[in-house]
């Protein structure tokens, strides 16, 4: 085998285009016949064949190559270049048939058709699938066949059976307040990721996805259902909403450890974590999650879908509209507004109201961790000694 | 096939159809062929026909003019788009006005082509996109190849038409494949527009209704919007529709008012400096057609109104890119 390299003392290409192929793949070629013409930043050159010949060609027409590498190779039978030619094909003829049976769809799609289990080859209609005619197949019922899903929990006469909306770690959180009270248990967890469904989550059975709901509350499984997502208020909102036009009534999850203070107004959904303080006379919306050790003093009023980190703690009259979400160690001053949507970063103190839609941004002390060395002994008399 | 050679089987084609046709440029006998390889295997086949000139644009413009006033159909080949500036007084005040001046008793229908823009790192002379200074001239057509406008399609038009024309090709075309109906994109490819135009190709992954924006842009740079519509369709499921027109000046307006009104955003994407550009005439155009039909402002999307530096990442910041196309998409489909 012989390389056909591009004639050049151009310093100041790496590469070139290959404008033309001037004799087909496989041929013979004689040598010093033009074999391709390329173009580098300064000119078209021409490529001679250095050798006779059969001729393997290394890039196609229109292709970027390096004047480094060969842009064809040279063999002296077609035999070896066939030999040569299979060798190398072997891979690219692999991913060629995996991407023929591959259907074009975006990648929000493909995730959705996941979560929803619906087989995209049967969207295969030559046009590009989108989350809204995935959406609009898994409605028409082109789900896969759902695993075997396990049933929700019983529970006694008079406790109320609540599904628990999302199975990532804040329905942990929910399951344990649950656990405390007698009232209420968590019977059953819904969650539109299809590698958790038939899987559980202390005891309680992941029942399959949020299209589960409908069914399971006509069967009359469930009384309630709580939203156990904590990092998205905007899923809080949209997961919040499906359950209101399903009919499904939101309940409260409330670690006894809470404390509720008098006058205050509570609406449904809310999870509240251990050791949070709702102040007298503060009203709440619905569907929060506060997470552990809030202190919302007196007089506050928060909207519905928000989501907070621990530790969070404000003074009396301060406001929180809808879908705020606040991080850990959050302080607020008295009278302060948090706009509807906005988002404040961890460990903020907030002295002045924060506009709708807007961020809170901090920088977060910066901090620098080495590993620790061994010290070498002190020199020197020691520090007991006798001496 | 590439698109340098569907040009150079296209001006074949037109010296083979039409016996009116010489052509004339520097450089572009074999075996040389053009600085570009546009017109190589011409000057064998035609010797009488295709002619090498001295280094001379404003001679080259002026031959071309005297030929076509004598009943030749001359296509002429500026090898570099900067150098077209050498030609503007016989364009302007000379090819242009003929027909018009002497009512239609002459004509003057000379074809100039010439490849225009940077990404080759060839510096401030030989990388710029000039043709926004001949949009508007009257009795002008400036067209723009592109990857889905058939050249022979279009030089037939030119023939069978008495204007003359400025075609302008970018140079990176040259090498990238032109489009063809078996592409393996899902891309909807769609032809509109009115009678005495080439067609404005339309490109989208959806319909229109499910658009929220309509990016136009020429030549190379439709290539470029294009990878980047795709891009953040698959992704993201950003949908907008791009529409290509081949002829710069003047404007079809019908095909780009269609998509605009029902997309309700508009962002024009070109290669040539900044300010009194074509994509300004669009915007401003447009703006006053489907005023208060517009969510926002038209965009509009040019190069750093500046001299072309020869270094690949500072030439890469001046000049229009997939970068700044994304920036101005996500802007404007809001």
């Amino acid at each position: 085998m012989k390389p056909v390299m591009i004639p050049t003392t151009d310093v100041n290409s790496d590469t070139a285009i290959v404008t033309a192929w001037r004799v087909p793949d496989r041929s013979p070629v004689r040598a010093g016949e033009l074999v391709a013409e390329v173009e580098t930043s300064k000119a078209v050159l021409d490529v001679l064949a250095p050798d006779a010949g059969y001729l393997l060609r290394s890039a196609d027409e229109g292709e970027q190559v390096s004047l480094t590498e060969p842009l064809a190779r040279l063999f002296p039978t077609s035999e070896a270049l066939e030999a040569h030619a299979a060798r190398a094909a072997e891979p690219a003829a692999r991913a060629a048939a995996a991407a023929s049976e591959d259907v074009r769809a975006t990648a929000p799609a493909t995730r959705r058709a996941a979560e929803l289990g619906v087989d995209l080859a049967s969207l295969a209609t030559g046009e590009l699938v989108t989350v809204r005619m995935v959406e609009a197949a898994a409605a028409n019922g082109a789900t896969a066949t759902p695993p075997d899903l396990p049933s929700p929990l019983d529970a006694p006469a008079g406790v109320e059976r609540v599904a628990v909306i999302g199975a990532g770690f804040g329905a942990n959180q929910v399951i344990d307040i649950f656990a405390a009270d007698v009232a209420k248990r968590a019977v059953a967890i819904v969650d539109d990721d299809r590698s958790r469904w038939a899987g559980r989550v202390e005891e309680v059975p992941i029942v399959g996805g949020t299209q589960q709901l409908e069914g399971l509350f006509t069967k009359g499984c469930f009384d309630s259902a709580v939203i156990a997502v904590g990092t998205s208020t905007a899923a809080r909102k949209r997961l919040r909403e499906l359950c209101a036009a399903l009919g499904i009534p939101l309940t409260n999850a409330i670690d006894r450890t809470a404390r509720i203070c008098s006058d205050v107004e509570l609406g449904t959904g809310n999870v509240i974590c251990a050791h949070c303080h709702l102040g007298v006379a503060t009203r709440v919306g619905d569907n929060n999650m506060l997470s552990a050790y809030n202190s919302f003093d007196h007089h506050n009023v928060l909207g519905s879908d928000i989501a907070t980190g621990p530790g969070c703690m404000t003074s009396g009259l301060v406001g929180i509209g809808d879908g705020a979400r606040l991080g850990t160690g959050i302080f607020v001053e008295p009278h302060v507004e948090i706009g509807q949507g906005a988002q404040v970063a961890s460990g903020a103190v907030i002295v002045n109201s924060v506009p709708p839609g807007h961020a809170v941004k901090r920088r977060v002390a910066t901090m620098t961790t080495v590993p620790i060395r061994d010290r070498p002994a002190p020199v020197g008399p020691a520090r007991n000694g006798s001496s | 096939v590439i698109y340098a050679r569907a040009l150079g089987d296209t001006l074949r084609h037109t010296l083979e159809a039409d016996p009116r046709v010489v052509m004339l440029g520097e450089d572009i006998l074999d075996p040389y062929g053009g600085a570009f390889k546009v017109t190589r295997g011409l000057s064998t086949d035609f010797p009488t026909r295709v002619r090498t000139t001295p280094i001379s644009e404003a001679a080259i413009a002026g031959v071309s003019a005297g030929l076509a006033l004598a009943g030749y159909r001359p296509i002429a080949e500026i090898m570099f788009g900067d150098f077209v500036s050498l030609c503007f007084d016989q364009i302007a005040n000379h090819i242009a006005k003929y027909g018009a001046m002497y009512d239609g008793a002459v004509t003057c229908p000379v074809v100039i082509r010439t490849p225009s823009g940077g990404g080759r790192g060839y510096g401030p002379t030989h990388s710029q996109s000039l043709e926004k200074h001949f949009l508007g001239l009257p009795h002008l057509r400036v067209v723009a190849g592109s990857l889905w406008h058939d050249p022979v399609t279009l030089f037939d038009g030119f023939l069978a038409d008495d204007l003359p024309v400025l075609h302008i090709e970018h140079k990176l075309l040259y090498p990238l494949q032109v489009a063809t109906n078996g592409d393996a994109s899902l891309a909807t490819i769609g032809r509109d527009g009115s009678r005495g135009f080439p067609p404005t190709v339309s490109i989208r992954l959806v319909a229109r209704e499910d658009c929220s924006l309509t990016v136009v842009a020429y030549g190379y740079q439709a290539e470029l919007a294009r990878r980047v519509l795709e891009r953040l369709a698959i992704e993201e499921e950003l949908f907008a529709e791009l529409l290509v027109p081949a002829q710069l000046s003047p404007v079809d307006w019908a095909p780009l008012e269609r998509s605009v009104a029902a997309t309700g955003s508009l962002l024009t994407v070109e290669e040539s400096t900044g300010g009194w550009s074509w994509g300004t005439e669009i915007a401003a155009e447009l703006g006053s057609r489907l005023f208060g039909r517009l969510r926002r402002a038209p965009s509009v999307l040019a190069s750093a109104r500046d001299v072309i530096p020869s270094a690949p990442d500072r030439e890469a910041e001046t000049l229009v890119g997939e970068r700044q196309i994304e920036a101005a998409v996500r802007e404007a489909a809001a």
